[in-house]
Order: structure tokens, then C-alpha cells, then sequence
């Protein structure tokens, strides 16, 4: 059984439900089988090493936060264990289903939204989701309801007849997400769901991913919001590198300090001055 | 500023090349063709000092008008040919609108077609080696020329571009303007056929040209030397005042451009429904080929394709009308065989955004079939009208079955040999947005040459059908016709499902890759 977009259809169907409490993460929610699990990965594109060595568990259930300085291999990690990138090395399972054996399946159980990679966009809104919806081989029925939903929380309705390319930066960061969630994946790996979409519209994905995750999903979210990683993931792990720095509960991880500080002591590389002389004003 | 601009855009030039080799061996092949026609120019311009000066006055008309009119249009066309210094990227700048305008005027001067262009202008001082009057005022003339070359190309840019927010109306006009110029062919053909009689017109044409913004810089050096002082005066006039023009008309496009950051086209919200994804049936196979259907309607560089069908009809017609009719006769299997390799740029076009048939795991020959179906669904009925209306017209209707098996023999293994190559290889091709008539860097050697392959290959495949068809009607049997028309039905069918079959499974073998490429190829 699929987990439930739980989110989507309560306020779908319950509108005198405000879906807006979202509980404080949980620390370290142990479950069955890691939904993730990723070991000895490795990549490199000519003579520049971009991941090395790294193992990572998420278990299922979790909200993981993937953090790390830019070009520290966060993409290129997601991208393996996607099935989009191979791997020169390692091995990746989703849910105990080998990503490189078993691409097919793998695949079904994963839904992606990736930065850096265009979408058809000369489609509608509403084409684009079920483009995706039929190319992992739903019904018909099935595919109506949900795009239709899922505009509907994505806040994209009166945009659902507009060309993708015609969007705004914040709401085709939207349509992806739509079309990662159609087919009701048991993880959702999304590469900065956030960036450019305004505070409401982030606030009301984050219910939507909340929901999902107690509904028993798991999602892994990379970003560069120390912030918004420390208020939304129950675990998070750091990179750098290529290398895996930390990895755990959020708590585990910050241990007692902000998660920012924790990173930057961790990542290296905070120059302390105060900028140039000629940049004060005063 | 001015040089720092400049240096800016060498800068941008030079690190272009470095991005691959073949950008550089293509950079190099290209700027010795630019000198070979250079020195071709330089020595035909020495040449024409010997002629008549009323000739050497009508070819510097003409050939003037005919760069300033380049100019114009060719940045119209190839929009994005050269957007290094863009007004995009300038515009953050503080810079004023004056210097600016300076600024790219050298820079357009000094740019490759500028540099071709002023050396083709000055050497027209050559032709008048035996004319002081004349050797004296071309340099002169030529110089005014160039910069009404750059000017006006630059005026007309950044009007348009001001003009042309909205991505429909640019998509739009990105193709349309293409028709005359692909008609151009059979213009210069039927002038061609009474070039004897116009070239005793061209000293009026150019008499008429001379009066114009187009010639009338270039006209100059040839009335001094003709004589006509008069004329001269007034055309340094209009020369002028053409160059006015264009700067007044440049700078304020430039100030309006500066200050109005591109706005994004706000496209209708109305309710458009679902289009093609309702019209097939709701399954993978079904969702590529709705989805190909969508980008065929909407996406230019598909349709921007099909444009060259009624330009073959064209000139069928054409040579027709000349005596010659295998051309029209042929239609049908030649448009056969100009659509049955589209199908190779397939996956190029989609460009990265093909990572959604990887995360779907959506099956390599689903992909394929529904590329095939859209693609099919459009070329049969077209080449099978291309065939039968011709010839029903030209009254041979026994040769129907072997043209017809010839096409469609072409067209489904076309099919088959396509859906495997654009899964082997990728083919450089304009990113969604741009010019489909864009040639894009490295769009060389290599990928022409699997192009011809895949042809070749195609028409390896076919060669029963080809040859049962030619014997059909060398023969004159209407019995081997109907055979081509089976074999090539068969035979292609076969082709065609085992093309998609091997492509579907090396998709699935190398989507990865296919992908890793994909995003090299836009740099990301």
C-alpha cells in the first residue's frame, strides 16, 4: 500500500481543516528497512573527485536534510541514487531495492524533482503533471484526480492552462514538485525544493511534506537554509567534499549549537573580517 | 569604457573556443573561408578597374545595398547570433546610454563581420585604381557605408527586441521570416532563367538603389567619377541623414531598453484543457506521443523543420513548369526521405528535460513507439498525398504503387534507423527558446556526418523496395509497382520494429549517459 499524500487530500476534501500545525520534527523515528541506503559511492568527472566513498542511511520515515557547501556533491549524490547519474562505484538501495539492478522498480518508489534540469516546458501545468502520472503508467481516472488536487495545493489552478515556460521561477519550482508527488512515491528526494518560492507557498509545501512523511514517506530535501533545515528535518547529514562530515539526528548533528554553526565549523572556509575598508559608507 | 568593452568581447570570443576543439577547428575553417573570399573580393575588385566605370559604379551599388540589407535582416533571423554584449547583460551597469552606444558601435566594427565587411568596403577603393576622383571618395564612402551597415543592424535589433517581448510573437517570426528567404531559391531561379535581359536593367536597378539609405553611401565615388557632382552631393546627404537616423533611432531603443527589464509574457490562464493527452489512449506510449504532438504544434524548432516541405513543393512546381518534371514526380519519396530522419534530433531537442523519461523509468521502447506514432501520423498522410496528387496531376497513375512503396519504404525504415540513432548518438541542436534556425557551437563535422549516416543507412535498408520501385518504372509495370508497394510496406514495417526494439533497449542501456551528455551540452 502506497503511503497517502496525507496533506493533499485532507485539505482537498476538508477545507475547514486548516493543515497548518505542523509538529516539532521527531528525534530518531527507528524503523524496518533504511529507505535510502547508500554505500561506498563514488563519482568522478575527469580528474575532479565529486563524491568519494560516502555512506548514508535514511531511514524510512524520516524528514532528512541534505547539507553542504556548493559543489560539495549534494546533486551528483541525488542524482545516483535516482537512478539519473551511474555511479563509477558503490552500491544504492531505495527500500531495499537496488537503484542499478532493479532501475525499473527503484524508480516507481522514488519521486524527484532535480535543480539544474529543465522540464518539458511547453506544456501546460496540467499536461506536465500528467505526462508524468502517465509515463509511470497510471490510469486515466487516476491521473485526472490527482493533477487536479495537487494544482489545487500547489496553489497553481488558474495557472494550470499556462505554458511552464511562461511560469515564474517559484511556481515551476512548484509544478516539479507536482509532478514528483503524482505517482505517490514512498520517497521523495527533492534537490532545493525551496528556492525562489515565496514564504507562502514554502510554508504551505512544507505541510504538504509533513503530511507526507507521517503518512509514512520519506523525504530527502537538500538546501542552503541551515534554518529551514533545523526547524524542518528530523535528521540531517553534512558533506563536504564529497565526503560524508556528519550525519544523524538533527539534534545529534547541532549538538547543543545552531545547525548554521555546527556546519560552518564543520565545513571550514568562514573568513572572519569585515570586508573591505573602502565598503563602510562611514 | 570603449576598450574595455572591446575587450570584454574578445575575451567572451576567445573563451568560446577554448570551451572544445571542434568550436576552435570549425573557428579556424571558418576564418580562412572569410579570407579566401576576402582575397577573392580584393582581387576581383582589382579586376573590375579594368571595366567601365558606369560598372564598377552599378556592382558597388548593388552589392553595398545588398550588405546593408544583410545586416539588417540576418541578426532578425539568426536572432541571438552574436548576444555577448546584449543589453540584458549590460543593463545592471551604470552606464550611460551615449557611451554605450559608442561603445557597441566599435565593438561591432571590430567583431568578425564587421572587420569582413570593412575590408570588403575599403577594397572597393581598388576598383578605382584608374579614377584619382574615385580613389579618393571610395575609402571615404566605404567607411560611411560600414557604419550605416552597423548602425542600422543594431537599430533594427534593438527595436525589434523592444518590439518583441512576448515568446510567442518572437517563436512566430523566428519562423516566418524565414519563408521568403527559402523562396529566394526559386525567385533567383526564375530571374535566373532571364538573367540575360536583367543584366542590362542592373544600372537602373542600381540607379533606382542609389537614391535609397541602402546605396546611397556606395553610390558616391562612382557619380564624383561619372561626373555627376550634382548627384553625388545629394546622395552624401542622404547618407548622412540615413546615418542619422539610425544612431537617433539606435540611441532611444537603447535608453528605453536600458531602463525596461524583460518582462515576462504573461500567457492565458484560460483553461486549455488537456489538448492531445485526451486524445490518446492513457498509457506511456500514449503520453510521449501526446506529448510530441504538443511540442510539434507548439515548440518552433519541430515545425521550423516541416517548412522546408512546401519550399520542395516549390520548387517541384517550378522545375515543372520548366520542362522537367521528375522532380514533382518524385515529391512524395523525396519528402519521405527529408522527414524520415527527423526523428534522429528527437532526444537532442528534448535536452535535459529528457531526465523526466529516466525518473519515470518509463520503458525505452514506449519512448520510442510514441515518437514514431506522432511522427508517423503526420508524415504518411503527406507523403502518401505528396505521391498520389502529382501524379494524378501529371497524369501518370500507373506509377503510384512503386512511388508510393519507394516513400513509405523510406519513411518506416527511416523510422527504424532513427529511433536507433538518436539513442546512440545526440545531435547539437538550438535549446528550447532559441532560433530554431541557430546553428549551435560545435555543430559540425561530427554530427552531420551521423546525420548522412543515418541516411545512408536508410537508404541501405530500402534498397528492395528502392529497386523493385525504379524497375516498376523504367519497365512500365504496373504488377512490380504493386510489388514495391508491399516490399516497402513489409520490409519497412520490419525495419521499423526492430529499429525500435535495439533503440529502446540501448535508451535503456544508456539513458545516463545519454543524459550526462544532455547537460554537458548545455553547459550545466
Amino acid at each position: 500500500m502506497l503511503p497517502r499524500l496525507g496533506g493533499m487530500t485532507d485539505a482537498a476534501h476538508d477545507p475547514a481543516t486548516p493543515d497548518t500545525v505542523v509538529p516539532p520534527p521527531e528525534p530518531a523515528r527507528p524503523s524496518g528497512a533504511s529507505a535510502l541506503l547508500i554505500r561506498g559511492l563514488r563519482k568522478s568527472f575527469g580528474a575532479k573527485v565529486a563524491v568519494e566513498d560516502l555512506d548514508l542511511d535514511v531511514p524510512t520515515g524520516s524528514f532528512y536534510g541534505l547539507v553542504g557547501p556548493n559543489g560539495a556533491g549534494k546533486t551528483t549524490t541525488l542524482s545516483m541514487a535516482t537512478g539519473l547519474l551511474r555511479p563509477d562505484a558503490g552500491t544504492i538501495e531505495v527500500l531495499g531495492t537496488d537503484v542499478w539492478r532493479n532501475t525499473v522498480k527503484a524508480k516507481s518508489l522514488v519521486g524527484v524533482l532535480s535543480d539544474g534540469i529543465a522540464l518539458f516546458d511547453r506544456l501546460t501545468g496540467e499536461q506536465l503533471i500528467t505526462y508524468h502520472g502517465l509515463l509511470h503508467g497510471m490510469d486515466r481516472e487516476t491521473v485526472a484526480q490527482r493533477t487536479g488536487e495537487l494544482l489545487d495545493l500547489l496553489d497553481l489552478r488558474s495557472a494550470g492552462g499556462t505554458l511552464v515556460v511562461d511560469y515564474s521561477a517559484g511556481m515551476t519550482k512548484k509544478i516539479a514538485l507536482g509532478a514528483a508527488l503524482v505517482h505517490a512515491p514512498r520517497l521523495l528526494v527533492l534537490d532545493e525544493p525551496f528556492e525562489s518560492v515565496d514564504p507562502v507557498s514554502a510554508a504551505n509545501i512544507r505541510d504538504l511534506l509533513a503530511g507526507y512523511v507521517r503518512g509514512g514517506g520519506t523525504v530527502i530535501v537538500s538546501s542552503h537554509s541551515m534554518d529551514l533545515v533545523q526547524r524542518m528535518c528530523d535528521h540531517v547529514a553534512i558533506i563536504g567534499s564529497g565526503r560524508l562530515l556528519a550525519a544523524g539526528t538533527t539534534d545529534e548533528v547541532r549538538a547543543g549549537s545552531t545547525l548554521e554553526d555546527r556546519f560552518v565549523e564543520l565545513v571550514g572556509g568562514r573568513h572572519h573580517s569585515e570586508g573591505p575598508t573602502w565598503l563602510r559608507t562611514s | 569604457m570603449v576598450a574595455h568593452l572591446l575587450r570584454l568581447r574578445f575575451r567572451l570570443l576567445l573563451n568560446s573556443f577554448t570551451r572544445s576543439t571542434w568550436t576552435l577547428v570549425s573557428a579556424i575553417i571558418g576564418a580562412a573561408w572569410g579570407l579566401f573570399i576576402l582575397v577573392g573580393l580584393v582581387a576581383g575588385m582589382i579586376a573590375l578597374s579594368y571595366a567601365e566605370p558606369v560598372w564598377v559604379w552599378t556592382v558597388s551599388v548593388l552589392a553595398g545595398g545588398a550588405a546593408v540589407l544583410g545586416w539588417i535582416v540576418v541578426p532578425l533571423l539568426l536572432r541571438g547570433v552574436d548576444q555577448s554584449l546584449s543589453v540584458d547583460k549590460l543593463r545592471i551597469f551604470p552606464l550611460p546610454p551615449r557611451r554605450l552606444l559608442v561603445a557597441l558601435l566599435v565593438v561591432g566594427l571590430l567583431g568578425v563581420p564587421g572587420l569582413v565587411t570593412l575590408t570588403a568596403g575599403l577594397s572597393t577603393t581598388l576598383s578605382w585604381l584608374g579614377h584619382p576622383v574615385g580613389l579618393v571618395a571610395a575609402p571615404l564612402a566605404a567607411v560611411l557605408g560600414v557604419l550605416t551597415c552597423v548602425t542600422a543592424s543594431r537599430a533594427f535589433e534593438s527595436v525589434g527586441a523592444s518590439l518583441a517581448a512576448g515568446r510567442r510573437y518572437r517563436e512566430v517570426m523566428g519562423v516566418l521570416v524565414f519563408v521568403p528567404l527559402l523562396l529566394l531559391g526559386p525567385i533567383i531561379g526564375v530571374a535566373g532563367s532571364s538573367l540575360a535581359t536583367i543584366s542590362n536593367d542592373l544600372p537602373d536597378i542600381a540607379r533606382t538603389m542609389s537614391w535609397t539609405p541602402l546605396g546611397a553611401a556606395w553610390s558616391i565615388p562612382g557619380d564624383l567619377v561619372l561626373r555627376r557632382n550634382g548627384e553625388a552631393l545629394a546622395k552624401t546627404g542622404i547618407a548622412l541623414a540615413t546615418l542619422a537616423v539610425f544612431v537617433l533611432l539606435w540611441r532611444r531603443s537603447l535608453a528605453v531598453l536600458l531602463v525596461t527589464p524583460p518582462r515576462a509574457s504573461g500567457g492565458s490562464g484560460s483553461a486549455k484543457g488537456l489538448g492531445p493527452f485526451a486524445w490518446y489512449p492513457a498509457t506511456p506510449t500514449g503520453a510521449v506521443a501526446a506529448r510530441t504532438t504538443v511540442y510539434w504544434l507548439r515548440d518552433p524548432r519541430y515545425g521550423g523543420s516541416l517548412i522546408m516541405l512546401p519550399l520542395l513543393a516549390v520548387i517541384a512546381v517550378f522545375l515543372a513548369s520548366t520542362g522537367s518534371d521528375w522532380f514533382l514526380a518524385a515529391l512524395g519519396p523525396v519528402i519521405a526521405a527529408t522527414l524520415a530522419i527527423t526523428l534522429c534530433a528527437e532526444v537532442s531537442y528534448d535536452g535535459t528535460a529528457f531526465a523526466t523519461h529516466l525518473s519515470t523509468g518509463v520503458s525505452g521502447v514506449a519512448d520510442r513507439v510514441g515518437r514514431v506514432i506522432t511522427l508517423g501520423l503526420l508524415s504518411v498522410p503527406l507523403v502518401g498525398v505528396a505521391t498520389v496528387v502529382p501524379l494524378l496531376v501529371l497524369d501518370r497513375g500507373e506509377q503510384i504503387p512503386a512511388l508510393l512503396g519507394i516513400g513509405f519504404g523510406l519513411l518506416l525504415t527511416g523510422f527504424g534507423v532513427s529511433s536507433v540513432a538518436s539513442a546512440r548518438f545526440l545531435l547539437p541542436v538550438p535549446a528550447a527558446g532559441e532560433s530554431p534556425f541557430k546553428t549551435p557551437p560545435g555543430s559540425t563535422f561530427t554530427s552531420q556526418l551521423g546525420m548522412y549516416a543515418a541516411w545512408l543507412i536508410v537508404f541501405g535498408l530500402a534498397i528492395p523496395e528502392l529497386a523493385l520501385g525504379i524497375a516498376a518504372i523504367a519497365l512500365g509495370s504496373v504488377v512490380l509497382g504493386v510489388a514495391a508497394l508491399l516490399v516497402g510496406i513489409i520490409a519497412g514495417s520490419i525495419v521499423m520494429v526492430v529499429g525500435i526494439r535495439q533503440g529502446g533497449a540501448l535508451l535503456e542501456r544508456r539513458g545516463p549517459e545519454l543524459l550526462a551528455s544532455l547537460m554537458r551540452a548545455r553547459g550545466a
